[in-house]
């Protein structure tokens, strides 16, 4: 049988929507048959993984905090990743640059720990994480446009780079080496001063983490950046056809340099966030979020109202999946991940749908 | 590495539809590798655990209320290796206890030990589900669980591997499998004897870095040259703590340099043994005992009965009756380190087929000199063995011990100075140990 793909007319905003949501529902339809063989009831899993075990909890403020913890960092980095994938950037330089940044703030948190007060020293490690993320991912621009290098594979590479450093600090134990604990004969990351740990507004028994407040006005910042300003107009112009822009005028260097230095220095200010979220550095501190942001901007289709909900979501599926399944044995941390991945393939699946047709070919076509 | 695979497709998939875009009809590939991280659908037939831990059981003792919480490294659905002989401790002393696993046993995964937040939110998700024992079985979690036990007074903390604690909730455990180190050592010890070739090889995932790295490498070296007294130790350091195609190179590299007879194992896997037997030399593997994998070549391992420690502290735990402040007194001391004596560590049964003679009857009689606890591994006194119409003679005679760069570590005569292993502060290999 012979078929061909045919571009549908045009696909309402609100069918693409629909279809998305028929595609979510759907993988976590084979997620509770996978459940189910597995002797685990779908409903009352699934029901404390979207609750993120709350119902019921000792703690429960406790563990809106820790999700925020984790679902600040994916907001931000994947915000950030959309705005070089708008310009078809294709920084998947994340972890690289998220480790820069954290690295950057750690440094200054336990050098001018005793030095500045609380709040002006949180503000200047967030600087600093901006710049180390920013410099590591517009370097990479910087060759592309000056040699035409290949992003892609130069971000990836810097990743590794950031990442052996990362582990080198976490395992030289030396006198220079002021992010070990110097009382640990074990090389072990000390923990921060006070005066190091990221603000919380107490609200009650809660204790709201400052930086959701700040990702929150970022994202919005961002949302009318790209909407409003000249700048962000210029994004896409360069995004769509590098020479239109240059036609018209646009000096496209400076643009990709300019945009890619926000992208990465957003992605190292998440990382400045979550290590001073934690209160120490780590050797694995990214959980994943370089990579997992990716996954969100293309779900979102670099959406900024979507890039708040997919991450939403890809937080909850992970972070819920582990407070469901703690007496599950066979239910383990991988079932997030394969749920993770349905749900992407579905919805890719049905962006394919809402598009394309399938039709038979023809014989003459043929 | 799963994700990181995806992430590299979406952007490959991004890539191609974006840049395709613009040419009206397009069929894409039908790539689907969302079908490699297939679940692990073990353990089918057991029963199914009731969701929400319902009590339907009548019994009235406090016993059915306890919960035992776990951190693992790898996954509790591991069938070898590290967080499996955790978890089968775990299991085996709470069924001893009469606690049921499958309902009083809650664990999270999986869980990083390089990223602090990572533990922290694991230890929360344990404590907000009301458990009233967590132990972290990974040295990293060592930050997350000192910080976590003052935040949560009424929930006891044990850190296998640390070397932190506190006077009321949280304590730290570990064994003296140094001294099974020993004992594989003097099977090593005496196999090279036999074969009249002094050369050892020890695939290390670490050295000096760790004091538990290079106090077994010790042992095991003092073990073999009390059999064997030209014996030479080869290290070949790996970085890791388990690759088994780094741990398989690196036998094979042992036995190519320095035609090493038998091959012993600070790693994971037991791929050295299957390089031992591959290249018909022999082994001593560790953690598990892996006569079953090499039976040509598998001498005996040093192995942990993980379970003699999670008896005695959810015992502890349960006696404390709610107050868990009383936990590091019923303990007696904030840090758990037990040996032979105990039962804690051993060497594995020994592969009578390939061992040379009379290993079984001197390995007995060293492990009941250790159960005495009237000799110890890093003392001044060596121990060297005869055996006379059958019957084995082990002689003590003072001597230095001496590290590798000619340092005296322990003048003769002098007590074992196992404090440095227990407290981490041991940092030299002893002589006869080379590191290539």
């Amino acid at each position: 049988m012979n078929i061909r793909v045919v571009k549908r007319e045009s696909a309402g905003a609100g069918r693409q929507i629909g279809a998305y949501l028929a595609a979510v529902a759907a993988a976590l339809i084979l997620g509770a048959v996978l459940l189910a063989i597995q002797g685990v009831e779908p409903v009352t899993f699934y029901q404390r993984m979207l609750t993120l075990g709350i119902p019921g909890n000792k703690y429960p403020f406790r563990i809106l905090e820790n999700f925020i913890k984790l679902f600040v960092p994916l907001l931000i980095v994947s915000t950030a990743l959309a705005l070089a994938f708008k310009m078809r950037f294709w920084n998947i330089g994340g972890e690289g640059q998220f480790i820069l940044g954290a690295i950057c703030a750690s440094a200054v948190g336990l050098k001018l720990g005793e030095a500045l007060p609380r709040p002006l020293l949180i503000l200047v490690m967030a600087l600093c994480g901006l710049l180390g993320g920013g410099l590591y991912g517009v370097f990479v621009a910087a060759l592309k446009v000056k040699w035409g290098t290949n992003e892609t594979l130069l971000t990836l590479m810097l990743n590794y780079i950031a990442l052996y450093f990362l582990q080198f600090f976490a395992e030289t134990k030396a006198d220079w080496n002021f992010f070990l604990d110097p009382a640990s004969a074990r090389p072990k990351f000390v923990k921060f001063p006070e005066s190091a740990q990221m603000l919380t507004i107490p609200l009650g028994p809660f204790n709201l983490n400052l930086s959701l407040v700040a990702a929150a006005i970022l994202c919005v910042v961002i949302y009318l950046y790209l909407k409003r300003t000249k700048g962000g107009y210029e994004i896409a112009v360069v995004g769509d056809s590098p020479s239109t822009a240059r036609y018209a005028g646009m000096p496209v260097g400076r643009i990709i340099i300019r945009t890619i230095f926000l992208s990465a220095a957003l992605i190292g200010l998440a990382g400045a966030f979550y290590v001073s979220s934690a209160g120490t550095l780590s050797a694995s501190v990214t959980n994943d979020v370089g990579w997992t942001g990716i996954v969100v901007a293309w779900l979102a289709k670099l959406n900024m109202a979507g890039i708040v909900l997919a991450s939403l979501l890809i937080t909850v599926l992970q972070f819920g999946c582990q407070s469901a399944s703690t007496t599950y044995p066979s239910i383990d941390a991988n079932f997030a991940n394969l749920l993770q991945g349905v749900i992407l393939f579905a919805v890719l699946a049905a962006d394919f749908f809402t598009r394309f047709k399938l039709v038979k070919a023809s014989k003459e076509v043929a | 590495m799963k994700k990181k695979l995806l992430a590299l497709v979406m952007a490959m998939a991004m890539i191609l539809s974006l840049a395709a875009c613009g040419g009206g009809n397009t069929s894409t590939p039908g790539s689907s590798p969302a079908a490699s991280s297939q679940p692990s659908a073990s353990t089918p037939s057991a029963s199914t655990p009731s969701a929400s831990g319902d009590q339907s059981e009548p019994a009235a003792e406090p016993a059915s209320e306890f919960k035992v919480g776990a951190i693992y490294i790898n996954s509790q659905n591991d069938t070898a290796g590290y967080t499996f002989q955790h978890h089968n401790g775990i299991v085996t002393a709470m069924k001893e206890l009469g606690l049921d696993p499958e309902t009083q046993l809650l664990i999270v995964d999986n869980v990083d030990d390089g990223d602090d937040t990572a533990v922290a939110n694991a230890i929360d998700t344990l404590a907000g589900q009301g458990v009233n024992i967590i132990f972290g079985i990974s040295f990293g979690y060592i930050g997350a669980m000192d910080e976590k036990s003052a935040q949560y007074p009424d929930i006891i903390f044990s850190h296998g591997t640390g070397y932190l604690g506190n006077e009321t909730n949280f304590n730290n455990y570990f064994g003296r499998i140094y001294q099974a180190r020993y004992l594989a050592g003097i099977a090593a010890g005496l196999k090279s004897k036999e074969l009249g070739n002094n050369n050892i090889g020890y695939v290390a995932a670490w050295n000096l870095e760790y004091a538990e790295t290079c106090s077994g490498i010790n042992a095991f070296a003092l073990g073999a040259q009390s059999a064997n007294p030209d014996a030479t130790v080869y290290v070949n350091k790996i970085s890791t703590w388990g690759d088994e195609k780094l741990e398989r190179e690196a036998a094979q590299a042992l036995i190519n340099n320095y035609n090493c007879c038998v091959i012993s194992q600070h790693c994971d896997s037991a791929q050295p043994q299957l390089v031992a037997a591959e290249n018909e030399v022999f082994g001593c593997g560790y953690n598990s005992d892996m006569t079953e994998q090499a039976p040509t070549a598998h001498l005996t391992s040093a192995i942990w009965h993980w379970n003699v420690y999670y008896q005695t502290a959810i015992q502890a735990a349960m006696d404390c009756n709610g107050d868990a402040s009383k936990f590091v007194d019923n303990m007696g001391g904030n840090a758990y380190y037990a040996g032979i004596k105990e039962g804690f560590v051993d060497a594995s049964p020994l592969n009578e087929s390939v061992a040379a003679p009379y290993t079984a009857k001197i390995m007995d009689g060293v492990r009941a000199l250790m159960e005495s606890g009237t000799w110890d591994v890093f003392s001044g006194i060596k121990l060297s063995y005869e055996v006379t119409n059958g019957t084995v003679n082990i002689s003590r005679t003072a001597a230095d011990l001496v590290d590798n760069q000619g340092n005296v570590i322990v003048a003769a005569g002098g007590p074992s100075v196992d404090d440095g292993v227990i407290k981490g502060s041991m940092d030299y290999n002893v002589a006869g140990v080379i590191e290539g």
